[in-house]
């Protein structure tokens, strides 16, 4: 007696086994939709000594507030600061910020075109930031150079400020 | 963009079709009327998306389909920061080729591999936003209602079986890889409706049909 060839399998089993299977496949590729973004994009400042952009200054400390809100301090006293954050004002399009190095001060005024950008419907909107003009005191400071206009959220130094020579940090 | 990736369906398809040796009966052209349950399925794991779509295919010569397919999606994202909406509509022409062999038991069930081109056009807005600041205060603002478009291709396969005289059921697994996406850098689109969420060039889903068979002779 002949055995009959195994046929491919039609309509109705395939149905029953692939739906089966695929049933398991919006479960199994839905995305984890916890925001982990950082949604603030602070401007950043790194410190060199003057005529040498290969090694960051470190200053001893600093302190930082702003001429609008002059009572609370962005940063309170910071030390041994190679790299400095700021939040830049998403209410406004320029801001101004003092730093303190305790025996002296300058003032920083920043000047920026802002605009709104969806990070995710999950994390919401943040601010990017693109700098147009930065005027500055220069009694600590000797120099000062845009390095990045666009602050958003990369990790990018932004600004370079140039000090009198101290102790080189690291890298 | 690198169509050229699709190229190698050529020969695959030329071969499937050659499969299809069906020596049996006569050719009845029909038409198959259907809906998507997908997009309601998948608002119970995102109710913040929902998408309706209807198909039509013809098989105008033994094997052989011509596809349409039309969607709505709307999108509603409410958080504490913000909220995001989004409607539009979507549509995808393309052909889908049997390969399977045919049963005197149930000759019109078939196993197709589809190709789509697909394009979907959408309008976003975000009426509500407040974008946390510590130290100058939160800055409230919204993005009034843009337009974005969307072209994709599609190549899949799937599978539509007779449940009941002429009623069918069908599942179809589509790769699709985005062609061009506009819209404004400030807002990318969350979801594109037909295709899914924005973001990545490529994507897989998984479409379940209910539909209609119309014998047209």
């Amino acid at each position: 007696m002949q055995t009959p060839a195994p046929r491919f399998p039609h309509g109705r089993q395939w149905m029953i086994i692939t739906l089966a299977a695929l049933l398991f496949v919006p479960v199994a590729c839905q995305e984890d939709e916890v925001c982990e973004e950082v949604t603030a994009n602070d401007l950043r400042i790194g410190f060199y000594p003057f005529d040498n952009d290969e090694w960051w200054a470190t200053i001893d400390s600093l302190l930082v507030f702003t001429l609008e809100k002059p009572d609370t301090p962005v940063h309170d006293t910071l030390y041994q600061v190679s790299i400095l954050e700021l939040p830049l004002n998403t209410n406004a399009d320029s801001c101004s910020f003092i730093i303190d190095f305790f025996e002296t001060r300058d003032t920083l005024w920043l000047e920026y075109q802002r605009e709104t950008h969806l990070i995710s419907v999950e994390c919401g909107f943040t601010m990017f930031f693109t700098l147009t003009n930065i005027e500055f005191t220069e009694n600590y400071i000797e120099g000062l150079v845009i390095e990045e206009p666009y602050v958003t959220n990369s990790l990018d130094e932004h600004i370079t400020i140039f000090v009198p020579d101290t102790l080189p940090g690291d890298l | 963009m690198n169509i050229l990736r699709f190229l190698f369906l050529i020969p695959f398809l030329v071969i499937c079709n050659s499969l299809t040796a069906e020596n049996d009966t006569v050719f009845t052209p029909s038409a198959r009327l259907g809906a998507d349950l997908s997009g309601f399925a998948r608002n119970l794991i995102e109710p913040e998306t929902l998408t309706g779509e209807i198909s039509l295919d013809i098989e105008w010569r033994k094997s052989h389909f011509v596809a349409i397919e039309a969607g709505l999606m709307q999108v509603d994202v409410q958080q504490e920061t913000h909220r995001y909406q989004a409607d539009g509509y979507f549509f995808r022409l393309g052909a889908d080729f049997n390969i399977l062999e045919r049963s005197p038991d149930n000759p019109n069930d078939v196993l197709l591999v589809s190709l789509r081109y697909g394009y979907g056009k959408s309008d976003h807005e975000a009426p509500f936003i407040v974008i946390p600041d510590p130290y100058w205060g939160d800055h409230e603002t919204s993005v009034s209602p843009e337009s974005f478009q969307a072209h994709w291709l599609e190549a899949g396969i799937g599978l539509k079986t007779e449940i009941w005289n002429n009623i069918f059921l069908g599942w179809s697994l589509r790769g699709k890889l985005l062609l061009t996406s506009t819209s404004a850098p400030e807002m990318e689109p969350y979801y594109i409706g037909g295709y899914g969420k924005s973001g990545s060039n490529t994507r897989l889903s998984l479409l379940y049909s209910v539909l209609y068979r119309i014998p047209m002779r």
